[in-house]
């Protein structure tokens, strides 16, 4: 893609999370929805094959549809409040729909199908701009109406979400499968904790965006889209197989690296509010997703997978990738458990 | 506390930027220099309510815990120094980071003084011995082996964080030394009884409770020498550790719930038992018979009687000792035969008899002859469960003489009789060998000179 319009579509792209983000008038959070999804199409298809086709189109699908169900929502709310500013949505109809439309952007069950297929079509950068970038407008837009959101429909939500998350990664050996799972399931541990505690789902945000970045950068340095082409990383990068192993214990969400410290954090915020056996259950799918994380740790670093041996002289090549900003990003997403007291000023 | 904790961090630099002839010298003189440090906390004052830090504190009962942590480093890497020899240096030395790292977690585990951030720092001390079992261990099973001990331990553990956290919105403050003066009665309810679970749950997988042992022979056996003697000799008594600490938050249920877990424990104290004696394979006998020794620490710390209080922390410490001697001494065998059979290198004692030596008085401390430490840790046990059910005796009884069939099954097969005429060309013992088990015996021996150091807090 010339560059010119590279810059044209990326600057198109971040101005409409941010209108999303910064308005206050429903009109423009849908003008600046549509415009981010009308930018990112031309992204999600890079590549000209019927594979990255058809992704984009299931893409487009969903969330037109969820952009079409937030507008019948907010015109609801228009006919029973009859303003257009953000704020608490008083009608409960208006708010299930709205909370339906965002879920569907973002890739929560039940509306999940659309995340393994598309993540899987579109090449790996287009695919950490889909599970990164792409969740901060809808995220945003649950933060200021969390107020008047039904807990019941999203906790359900959150809960299958974490289940389907788990579950469905289990089976898988492409990597943007498994990134699109794990995607699945930290949207299901954000949407759980929005109702009660909303720092906690910018904390978890950004703690998720930070490790899939990391994680995606990781897997672009090698160009690896499976399993088997990523355990092949100890004959030429040996230090990223150790990077990779710690990103991903860290997703996993296990002490002391930082991806424990929005588990750890939403469980004391559920547990605050008198629920014991939902973030139980949380906690105890969650090791499903550690499982996967550990299988590919395990064929990457802590196992030599067998290869020929003319790929044993790849080391001596000097790796020429641009991998911007890896190693504060890596250092960012393992080791921050100990600054969790900073918190204070997500607030 | 940091006089331990910042050189235990130093240590890894240390590692990273010795000359590549001198990585093992430097850390495990370092380390032996550390364990020095931590002898000066077995002086424990009778009131403990003197602290002069917010996070770690220590007391009788974490001292010798935190003494026997630190003693074992030197000895762990004395051990893996053979085994390690082949390896390219960057892998030496990840190698000693990540055993040093481990006891990091270990020194600032045992020295804890908030219930989550002990939480966290045991949690941690499962990456490293992951890394250490997996990346190292010899076998293809290794990998089962981790999936294993990593699954077992978490499941059992966050309903711990769940519950932990629970109990901190009740009490305000999760600070151990605080919550001994706060506590209430625990009253007999559905939730509180779920309560008490999610506590203990934890602990009893690491210990591990008979039921839930089955990531324990295979992680030992699959790990290298220094992973299994760390597993052996610390990371179970983790678990003692947690659940002794736990206890205290949890009266007067644990009298009502710790029925189911005393039944385990003392039946599976014998299962385990006889176990060993049908084992071939001499590292899977070891671990059954760490199972076994733990069964009883469980027995002990669900009574809570003085008595079986000191009897468990003294069990902790000298079982400690034993277990890592003894996975010496099966690694001295492996190294030599490439094998864990048992019966293939047998009358070891007329090729190397100092070894022999060895092997006779670990596995008379195993089988807790008088008048070592095992013995008064087992024999305080056993007395204690006597008085709170005179049954139990026969149990017991049972139990101690098993312990001793089979480690006298172990010694008599390895050392005595003919020697299997494929092993005469075995070398001789290494004096870095015979250092290894005289530094864990000595402690062992000492100690039953004066066992108060090591009878914990009630004493």
């Amino acid at each position: 893609m010339k560059p010119p319009i590279l810059i044209i579509i990326m600057a198109t792209i971040m101005t409409g999370t941010m209108i999303v983000m910064l308005s206050s008038h429903w009109l423009l959070i849908w003008i600046g929805f549509e415009m981010n999804m009308l930018a990112i199409i031309p992204i999600l298809m890079k590549k000209y094959n019927p594979r990255a086709m058809e992704a984009s189109t299931k893409y487009f699908l969903t969330q037109a549809t969820a952009s079409m169900l937030l507008m019948m929502g907010v015109t609801i709310n228009l006919l029973y409040s009859g303003q257009w500013v953000v704020s608490k949505i008083s009608n409960p109809i208006a708010s299930i729909m709205m909370t339906t439309a965002l879920t569907m952007k973002l890739g929560l069950s039940p509306f999940h199908f659309w995340v393994p297929e598309v993540t899987q079509g579109i090449t790996l950068m287009s695919g950490m701009i889909l599970l990164t970038w792409q969740k901060i407008a809808p995220m945003s837009i649950l933060y200021q109406i969390s107020p008047s959101i039904n807990t019941n429909l999203l906790m359900l939500m959150a809960l299958t979400s974490v289940l389907v998350g788990g579950w469905g990664g289990l089976n898988q050996t492409q990597l943007r499968k498994i990134m699109a799972y794990s995607s699945i399931a930290h949207m299901g541990w954000m949407a759980a904790i929005i109702t009660y505690n909303p720092t906690m789902m910018v904390l978890n945000l950004t703690l998720y965006i930070l490790m899939t970045l990391s994680t995606f950068m990781l897997f672009m340095l090698n160009s690896s889209t499976t399993t088997l082409s990523l355990s092949h990383m100890w004959n030429k990068f040996p230090l990223i197989t150790s990077m990779i192993l710690i990103l991903m214990l860290s997703l996993g969400g296990l002490p002391p690296l930082s991806g424990f410290i929005p588990k750890w954090m939403i469980i004391q915020e559920l547990t605050k509010n008198n629920m014991i056996i939902i973030p139980t259950l949380m906690a105890i799918t969650a090791l499903l997703n550690l499982y996967f994380y550990l299988r590919l740790t395990y064929s990457t670093a802590l196992t030599m997978f067998p290869s020929t041996n003319n790929m044993k002289m790849k080391w001596q090549f000097e790796y020429t990738k641009k991998a911007t900003l890896l190693p504060p990003l890596i250092i960012t997403s393992t080791m921050l458990l100990p600054l969790t007291p900073m918190l204070s000023v997500l607030d | 506390m940091l006089k331990i904790i910042i050189p235990t961090i130093m240590l890894i630099p240390l590692t990273w930027m010795s000359k590549p002839n001198m990585i093992w010298i430097n850390t495990t003189t370092y380390g032996l220099l550390i364990s020095l440090i931590s002898l000066f906390y077995l002086n424990q004052p009778s009131d403990n309510t003197l602290n002069s830090s917010l996070m770690f504190f220590s007391d009788s009962l974490s001292a010798p815990l935190l003494a026997l942590t630190t003693w074992l480093l030197p000895l762990m890497l004395m051990a893996s120094q053979h085994h390690l020899s082949k390896e390219p240096l960057t892998r030496k030395k990840l190698y000693i980071s990540m055993l040093i790292l481990l006891q990091l977690f270990l020194i600032m585990t045992f020295t804890a003084s908030e219930l989550i951030f002990f939480y966290i720092l045991f949690e941690a001390t499962l990456i490293p011995t992951l890394i250490i079992i997996t990346r190292w261990g010899n076998q293809t099973e290794r990998l089962n082996a981790g999936l294993y001990f990593l699954f077992y331990t978490l499941m059992g553990s966050l309903p711990l964080l769940v519950a932990l956290l629970y109990i901190h919105n009740f009490m305000g403050s999760l600070n151990f030394l605080m919550i001994q003066y706060w506590i209430q009665p625990l009253p007999n309810s559905w939730s509180n009884i779920f309560l008490w679970l999610a506590c203990m749950m934890a602990f009893m997988v690491k210990m591990p409770l008979y039921g839930l042992h089955l990531w324990l022979p295979k992680a030992h056996v699959e790990a290298p020498i220094a992973g299994s003697m760390v597993l052996a000799a610390v990371l179970l008594k983790l678990g003692g550790y947690g659940m002794m600490r736990i206890t205290t938050l949890l009266n007067p249920l644990t009298n009502f719930m710790a029925y189911p877990f005393m039944m385990l424990s003392l039946w599976g104290m014998i299962m385990t038992s006889s176990i060993c004696l049908r084992q071939t394979d001499l590292k899977s006998l070891i671990a059954y018979s760490s199972v076994s020794h733990m069964a009883l620490v469980i027995v002990a710390v669900l009574i809570q009687t003085p008595w079986s209080y000191m009897g468990a922390t003294a069990l902790m410490i000298a079982h400690g000792l034993t277990s890592s001697m003894l996975f010496c001494l099966a690694n001295s065998n492996y190294e030599r035969i490439h094998s864990r059979t048992m019966i293939l290198a047998r009358g070891l004692q007329t090729l190397l008899p100092l070894m022999a030596a060895w092997w006779l008085l670990a596995s008379l401390t195993n089988l807790a002859l008088p008048p070592t430490i095992n013995l008064i840790g087992e024999l305080f046990v056993v007395m204690s469960s006597f008085s709170w059910s005179n049954i139990t005796i026969i149990l017991m009884g049972i139990n101690i003489i098993i312990t001793a069939l089979y480690s006298l099954y172990m010694l008599i097969t390895t050392q005595r009789g003919k020697y299997s005429h494929h092993i005469k060309n075995i070398k001789p013992s290494f004096t870095r060998e015979n250092a290894l088990m005289t530094l864990h015996l000595l402690p062992l021996l000492l100690l039953s000179l004066n066992p108060k150091i090591i009878l914990g807090p009630i004493y």
